[in-house]
């Protein structure tokens, strides 16, 4: 091996602090981009209907509306969620505004506060269904560009993110996130837990034209600890809603209708 | 935008083609995920199933009783209980602003004590029907029979104000359920919602005077029993606001005849797993004996001289409830609730020491042990607790060890003799529409304690629902 020559030296290192400093700018401006493909850019409305896998047998159904609104003191989505499916969940409600979970069940007339590791739906937590400003709750490190397949097989250049959580609000300690070139539509996401165990894999897909934008309609969720469980979330029914500030607080729960 | 040109150029340089590690966890997706969910108009839409929860169940209880040092009255609780209802909560919208509520059920039962069929095999429990208006975008108005529930607590709900004598025979004694199964109250409400807070003023009229408490045989088919719920004037106004980030307390104030209590409750967030709860509630009242002894003898149950039974003390002072708690939920998705519950007009020890002592006594008196277990059935029907400082545990666990096992158990103890009260419950959901079920609830203890001197020992359920 050639020893480097104090100009060859000299011109790496100057050419790799800029890059260095500049990667972290670029890793958010590429999960920003990417936020704007799941998120339309106005309070909205989305129906999530989740069927649940066992060894690939069909499991479970489960069906919920989310409204989704952005705070605009943190720009993170605040998310008011009614359930559908199953007939004895159907009228159920819940409100997340920041790590503030509360939980509220028409038959018992009771508001409850949950935390955010509660369950609410089949196996997934609450930061799989609800809706969420990735750039908000991580911060990224670009790793490089790798090209994966998507749940299709098909093969997509992307963006291997790695992402650690920037504020208590983040469902996941760590994420890494493959977000494909150019289109910034996420592909695919790896979630740990604090320890660093993988929990979960998703896949996102099915992109679609919805609220002015290509958006994926469907993700599929593999259950790392039992990969024999597995989660498909279509998303459908795209709305532009008007929600008033008023509707994000636990006396409102009762009053939520969907029209 | 310089960065995001610039990295990407120098990284492509080292992207790897391909990630065959990556790509492998494309095979943990078995083909059936993939294909074409079932199309959208067999789904039934939201509208139609969000408005209303009906189900039927078929529940069959067997109870196992023990003997007591203080024989209970009769009538005896029977050994075994068939019960089948039909359950309904349905919601009607009149218009963008106004709808209709409905809240009920249907029962059919028999069992070992009463003779089949009567009119006691029937009853319907008409637990909500309230009309809602919304005037204004954040303004609600409602009217009718209206189950008004306050409080974050899981076991014991000091500001739950509405609670008493609201419970009719309950298939579980799980708060849970108790707040569930429960009448409204005939009330006008009226809500303002504001940006990070809500004003609500409740005002519930006297439409009858107290009446007896119900026994199991005394219970009636078709009759909203409104002297329940409605036999005082009483007023409640409650706001909550923010004054934090996920610190939303609740503050209220409660009158009912002569009498005005306090609360407050409050919750915070700790990390992603716990949320640490509290709950008050403070007032002039009398001691429990006090409240029943004045109870028994207004609506004629127990004679005057009902009171000389027991010592106490007559007069009212400020006395609180208490109860601070927190909810975790495990790695594994179990969520455990703890608290303390604190509730100073129940029995002292020393009021335990009189009770039992005088039952003993007087223990082929029945005019003296039906005084005494009326002090208790007085409790049990304006859901107060007994005793004054019990711990409360709970724990619930969804998928537990199979996919669509529920199992949920709690037990609340009381601090004074240790004696407790547990109940265990599994749903296995067999499908959406269908659930199978098993409750079983015991009540430990030594003789001359809270729990152990129930004629009941234990009892379990076995129960079948259908949803619809």
């Amino acid at each position: 091996m050639t020893r480097m020559t104090p100009f060859v030296a000299a011109l790496v290192l100057a050419l790799t602090l800029p890059i260095a400093a500049a990667e972290a700018q670029t890793a958010q401006q590429i999960i920003a981009a990417a936020d704007k493909v799941r998120n339309p850019d106005a309070p909205f409305r989305v129906t999530n209907k989740l069927a649940e896998f066992v060894h690939g047998a069909l499991h479970d159904t489960d069906e919920i509306v989310v409204y989704a609104k952005v705070d605009p003191a943190t720009g993170q989505f605040r998310d008011l969620v009614r359930y559908v499916e199953p007939p004895r969940d159907a009228g159920k409600m819940a409100l997340l505004d920041g790590t503030v979970l509360w939980f509220y069940d028409p038959a018992s007339k009771a508001s409850v506060r949950i935390s955010p590791q509660q369950r609410l739906i089949g196996q997934a937590a609450i930061g799989d269904v609800l809706t969420v400003n990735l750039a908000v709750d991580y911060t990224g490190t670009l790793i490089g560009a790798e090209t994966i397949e998507d749940s299709t097989r098909k093969s997509r250049e992307c963006w291997h993110l790695d992402m650690k959580a920037a504020n208590d609000h983040a469902t996941y300690n760590r994420v890494e996130y493959w977000f494909e070139k150019g289109t910034y539509y996420p592909i695919k996401g790896k979630f740990y837990s604090d320890s660093g165990r993988l929990l979960k894999i998703l896949y996102y897909g099915k992109f679609a034209p919805a609220l002015g934008g290509i958006r994926p309609t469907e993700a599929i969720i593999i259950d790392a600890v039992d990969s024999a469980l597995v989660t498909r979330i279509d998303f459908g029914d795209y709305q532009y809603q008007q929600i008033p500030e008023t509707w994000f607080q636990r006396d409102y729960l009762p009053r939520l209708r969907i029209e | 935008m310089r960065p995001l040109r610039l990295a990407p150029l120098l990284l492509t340089l080292s992207a790897a083609p391909a990630l065959a590690d990556e790509n492998q966890d494309l095979n943990l997706i078995p083909p059936s995920v993939t294909e074409p969910a079932p199309p959208a108009s067999a789904a039934p839409t939201p509208t139609q199933d969000l408005r209303q929860r009906i189900y039927l169940e078929n529940a069959l209880i067997l109870n196992d009783r023990r003997g007591v040092l203080v024989p209970a009255p009769p009538p005896p609780a029977p050994d075994w209980q068939q019960r089948l209802f039909l359950d309904a909560r349905k919601e009607w919208a009149l218009s963008d602003q106004a709808s209709v509520t409905y809240s009920g059920r249907l029962n059919l039962q028999a069992d070992d004590v009463e003779p089949t069929p009567t009119h006691h095999n029937i009853r319907n429990d008409f637990r909500e029907g309230y009309v809602s208006w919304q005037p204004l975008s954040s303004t609600y108005l409602d009217l009718g029979r209206i189950n008004l529930k306050n409080g974050v607590a899981a076991g014991f709900n000091p500001t739950d104000f509405f609670k008493t004598r609201t419970v009719v025979e309950p298939l579980s004694i799980d708060p849970a359920v108790l707040r569930e199964d429960r009448l409204g109250t005939f009330m006008l409400e009226g809500q303002q919602l504001v940006e990070h807070g809500a004003v609500t003023l409740a005002y519930a009229p006297k439409l009858y005077d107290p009446s007896r408490i119900y026994t199991q045989t005394s219970l009636p088919s078709f009759n909203p029993m409104l002297d329940r719920t409605n036999a005082h004037d009483r007023l409640l106004l409650k706001g909550s606001v923010d004054i934090a980030e996920g610190v939303n307390p609740e503050f209220l104030v409660y009158h009912e005849g002569n009498r005005t209590q306090f609360g407050t409750n409050i919750t915070e967030g700790v990390g992603h797993s716990t949320v640490l709860y509290a709950e008050w509630a403070g007032g002039n009242r009398a001691s429990l004996v006090a409240d029943a002894f004045r109870y028994g003898v207004d609506t004629g149950t127990l004679p005057p001289s009902a009171p000389a039974v027991l010592p106490f003390d007559p007069h009212s002072y400020f006395q609180n409830d208490l109860t601070a708690g927190l909810s975790y939920t495990t790695p594994n998705k179990i969520v455990l609730n703890l608290e303390y519950q604190f509730h100073q007009a129940g029995f002292s020890p020393q009021d335990w020491r009189n009770w039992f002592t005088t039952g003993q006594a007087h223990a082929n008196t029945p005019a003296i042990t039906e005084t005494l277990w009326y002090i208790r059935s007085y409790a049990v029907d304006q859901q107060e607790p007994i005793n004054t400082h019990a711990i409360f545990a709970r724990a619930d666990w969804q998928d537990a060890f199979i996919p669509d096992l529920e199992l949920t158990a709690f037990i609340r103890v009381d601090l004074h003799d240790g004696s407790s009260v547990a109940q265990a419950t599994a749903d296995y959901y067999l499908s959406n529409a269908w659930t199978v079920g098993a409750v079983a609830a015991v009540d430990p203890g030594g003789r001359r304690t809270d729990f152990g001197s129930l004629p009941q020992a234990a009892s379990l359920i076995l129960k079948l629902a259908r949803y619809f």
